[in-house]
């Protein structure tokens, strides 16, 4: 089935220079499964940084030339809808859950989503074609390591998750036999809107993880039988809900 | 002037007391609080509270959990010092916070895994709380939950809105917007995790209102959250619609809510045409590394037979870990082992069977809410640590537990 992935403008955090975000560098790995020759999409001014998907997998790269600080999700969804409209439409629409350098909100995929009337589905981890044609087996990655397999029909957007699996190692050599397509976006003129309050960010300590108010302070047992001790533990574990025994 | 004139002899008088044959001066004793209104200190009895045992109450006892003293075990030492009434800390409180007619509302919203609140989830309730009691107060916290749980009201939530567990997230997402709608909420929070960080993004896209995602740092006047791969960052005023990132905000501590039902939410969740089927495939613990698992079963150096080690973390369906020494002696491979050099965990739950407890290895389990202990010595590290401390040899413990769970599954 025919793959897209969208690559975003990702910034290292450190030099702020153009890189690839290693979320879309596993989203092309999950495409690489799916699609012998699965094509990269991205709205920026250049291919600088975008274009090592090419090495992690990639066949084909359209970047959509945009300057710098412009809204990508129109021009996005006009390449999008009209690839979707054409011959050989994309099954799949694959991207990361996060930006990395712009204002990271995670809502670029969910906004395509209502603008192309597709459906969404978050956090993969593993995809594989359904059984019947037209549908996707996606694996959610949920808490404890648990999975939800949704059937989704295509075509459809699908986001991925840090769990998902590593990248595909990097071939210089592919990266510079990729194709790489230009297109001119139509200049909407209307750039983001850059909150005024942008400040250095400041690393806030998070809250300590301590003992909390259920396991109280004198829980202690000296030298009960080990047939007591096993009870203790068990109704201990019971009344904090870590595990139910004995029901399946 | 209106202030009465101190009269310092009155007070000295006040302040003596008869002790073991002779007078002195007891400046614990206070009429009225400060002027903070912050009650003082009683290091006395905080001394008391890290006493090993409550019977010869001789032997000092380092208490390294970094517990406050809760008020349930500021009662139990109170006998500590019977004349102090420092400790006595909210008099003439009442049992039960009640708001009749709330100015505006908050809404949390609320996973409930497994029918419990997590500890995320009483982080998200804490935020609202913060958000309802802004400014003037009056405000009103809506835990938005598939179901009644219990603690609702003790993690603060004043009113309780039934949401119907939707197989797919945009039926969810449906309900939720609904809800919104009709009750018009000045904040809606969420968790930035799994489902609530979807479900956050899918109701903006839907109401058409932007989403301050991943809040780092929550007061009442602002809301602060990192862009640009954390380079930067941007505070506003809290927004209409937020997510709050995990340990960021505190619960909620102090006096109970009263979790009101209320009417508001729709019957039933619309379904989704493009989702065939949803199944849950949970998550096999044997096979989970020991940074994603939940629940960690580990051993020390007081543990021998591995091999009924190795079936009791099955049995007991949790993740076979070990401390330094036992993976050093090859005993357990070396990504089993827990601690500053092996994983640092993110469990909820760890069972320590023979483990004493050296710093490093409790640096390790520092994020795990809930230790239980089983060691031969009393004043070993990780029974000071532990919530259920045992004092009895590991390798006796084990061939009870696997009998217990035998005779349960059957």
């Amino acid at each position: 089935m025919k793959t897209v992935v969208l690559l975003s403008d990702a910034r290292n955090p450190v030099s702020g220079r153009a890189q690839l975000s290693r979320l879309e560098a596993q989203a092309i790995g999950l495409a690489a499964e799916l699609d012998e020759s699965p094509q990269g999409l991205h709205v920026g001014p250049g291919e600088e940084g975008v274009s090592a998907g090419l090495g992690h997998g990639l066949c084909g790269l359209d970047v959509i030339e945009a300057p710098e600080g412009e809204d990508p999700l129109p021009a996005l969804a006009a390449f999008l809808a009209t690839s979707l409209k054409s011959d050989e439409p994309p099954a799949l629409v694959l991207c990361g859950r996060r930006g990395e350098g712009g204002l990271d909100t995670g809502l670029v995929p969910y906004l395509l989503a209502e603008a192309l009337g597709l459906p969404i589905l978050a956090d993969a981890v593993a995809l594989r074609p359904g059984e019947a044609s037209d549908t996707l087996v996606v694996d959610q990655a949920m808490a404890k390591g648990a999975r939800r397999r949704v059937t989704i029909r295509l075509p459809a957007i699908v986001t991925v998750h840090p769990l998902a699996p590593p990248p595909l190692p990097f071939a210089f050599g592919r990266m510079r036999r990729g194709e790489i397509r230009r297109h001119a976006a139509d200049v909407s003129e209307v750039p983001v809107d850059v909150d005024a309050g942008e400040r250095p960010h400041r690393a806030r300590p998070k809250l300590m993880r301590t003992a909390g108010t259920a396991s109280g302070g004198a829980n202690l047992h000296v030298g009960p039988d080990p047939e007591e001790a096993a009870r203790l533990i068990l109704a201990y574990l019971e009344d904090n809900g870590i595990r139910r025994y004995g029901q399946g | 002037m209106s202030r009465p004139r101190r009269d310092p002899r009155a007070e000295r008088d006040n302040r003596t007391v008869e002790s073991r044959g002779r007078t002195r001066l007891d400046f614990g004793r206070r009429e009225t609080l400060p002027v903070s209104g912050r009650m003082r200190r009683d290091p006395w009895r905080e001394w008391a509270a890290s006493l090993a045992g409550e019977t010869d109450g001789e032997r000092k006892r380092y208490d390294r959990s970094q517990r406050q003293m809760n008020r349930a075990e500021a009662v139990r030492f109170a006998r500590a010092r019977e004349t102090l009434d420092a400790t006595d800390i909210s008099p003439g409180q009442p049992a039960l916070r009640v708001i009749d007619e709330p100015a505006f509302l908050v809404f949390a919203v609320v996973e409930t895994a497994g029918g419990r609140l997590s500890r995320f989830d009483r982080q998200v309730l804490g935020a609202a709380r913060l958000l309802a009691d802004a400014g003037d107060g009056g405000g009103a916290v809506v835990a938005v939950a598939p179901e009644s749980v219990e603690g609702l009201g003790e993690a603060g939530a004043d009113r309780l809105l039934h949401l119907p567990r939707a197989a797919t997230q945009r039926g969810r997402t449906a309900a939720l917007k609904a809800a919104v709608d009709r009750l018009a909420p000045r904040h809606v929070l969420l968790a930035e995790e799994g489902d609530g960080a979807d479900c956050a993004r899918r109701l903006s896209v839907a109401l058409g209102e932007p989403l301050f995602a991943n809040v780092e740092h929550l007061t009442a006047r602002q809301a602060v959250r990192a862009i640009r791969n954390r380079g930067a960052e941007i505070g506003l005023a809290p927004p209409r619609l937020m997510t709050l990132g995990e340990d960021r905000a505190k619960p909620y501590e102090a006096v109970p809510c009263e979790a009101r039902e209320i009417e508001g939410g729709p019957a039933t969740a619309p379904a989704d045409p493009a989702i065939l089927s949803v199944e849950i495939v949970p998550g096999d613990p044997a096979k989970l590394s020991l940074s994603e698992t939940d629940f960690v079963v580990s051993a020390g150096n007081g543990v021998s037979d591995f091999a009924a080690f190795r079936d009791l973390a099955a049995a007991m369906k949790g993740t076979p870990g070990a401390s330094r020494v036992v993976c050093d002696a090859g005993l357990m491979p070396r990504t089993a082992q827990v601690g500053a050099s092996g994983t640092v965990l993110a469990a909820d739950c760890y069972l320590a069977l023979g483990i004493s407890g050296a710093p490093q290895h409790l640096q390790g389990i520092a994020g795990c809410e809930h230790v239980i202990a089983v060691n031969t010595d009393l004043h070993a590290a990780m029974i000071e640590r532990a919530g259920l401390a045992i004092v009895q040899d590991a390798q006796l413990v084990m061939p009870a537990l696997l009998k217990l769970l035998q005779e349960r599954e059957t």
